[in-house]
């Protein structure tokens, strides 16, 4: 077997490889909402910080804006809880 | 078996990088190596995790209460991680889930990493800035901060746990909201009995 014949087949086995876990699984869909699931998933597959942190900070403001100072309470209770 | 523990630390401090950077590549490669080994550097950094909890809890230092609140706090994570991944195992197969138990065991493992950073963060906090927090400037700030940190961990944890019955249990999302919706009643029943005895307040899933 030459070498350029033996790297082709190496190649061609790892594409296999890939190929059989990429389609391992059937894609999710979640009927209309598709797109907006992709979306999201698509920022969460690599480097998911960003979206997490972002996300975060929306719920927090949002509980501060329900509860205000009484956020702290919630603290409170979480610093105890370990 | 000593070369096969090396492996198994490189993985693992490699899957722990994955699990930050690419987490969706990380958990299908952790189901489908599904190496037990792993976990024996899971629960080395969950016992790290117990002997500052039982110095923080004791606040004193008392060998016998150390030792005892020592695994008090081991066995109860040991029972609870065996009976969420038995419980998903379980709730799976009802529903037709054909993943290895092996891979959803060593992923679920990982998932409890999240839960230990949190936990060891809040012990670390509790004795530099113990509560209770004020409504100062100070303490809302510190408040909303804690929060972020909390709600990031916590998002992050719920996507490994995600990915621990997708690739797991080889289930859709449909499927992997019947096996929630039957295992965290369960759950939140042993979280409320965990906390009336008062081994852990936050339930360490």
């Amino acid at each position: 077997m030459t070498y350029k014949t033996y790297t082709t087949n190496t190649t061609y086995k790892k594409f296999v490889k890939r190929w059989e876990e990429v389609t391992d699984l059937p894609p999710q869909t979640v009927g209309p909402l598709t797109p907006f699931y992709k979306a999201i998933v698509r920022r969460i597959k690599v480097m998911p910080w960003p979206i997490l942190v972002v996300s975060s900070l929306f719920i927090v403001i949002s509980l501060y804006v329900i509860l205000g100072s009484a956020i702290t309470l919630l603290v409170s209770l979480l610093q105890r809880g370990f | 078996m000593e070369i096969s523990l090396i492996v198994a630390l490189v993985d693992f401090c490699r899957n722990i990088i994955g699990l930050v950077t690419r987490p969706y590549e990380t958990c299908r490669r952790i189901v489908e190596k599904a190496n037990l080994l792993e976990l024996v550097y899971v629960g080395a950094v969950l016992a790290l995790y117990f002997v500052l909890a039982s110095l923080v809890k004791i606040a004193s230092f008392r060998p016998f209460l150390l030792t005892r609140q020592f695994f008090v706090l081991a066995g109860a994570a040991g029972f609870t991680y065996c009976l969420v991944v038995a419980l998903f195992w379980e709730i799976g197969k009802l529903i037709g889930a054909n993943g290895k138990l092996k891979g959803l065991a060593v992923l679920w493992g990982y998932s409890l990493i999240p839960t230990v950073i949190w936990f060891f963060v809040t012990s670390i906090l509790y004795v530099l800035l113990p509560p209770p927090r004020t409504t100062s400037v100070q303490g809302i700030l510190f408040s909303v901060l804690f929060l972020v940190f909390s709600t990031t961990l916590f998002l992050w944890k719920t996507t490994i746990a995600y990915l621990s019955l997708r690739f797991g249990l080889r289930l859709g999302l449909g499927k992997i909201l019947v096996v929630l919706a039957g295992a965290l009643p369960i759950l939140g029943l042993y979280s409320y009995g965990m906390y009336r005895v008062g081994i852990f307040k936050i339930p360490f899933l």
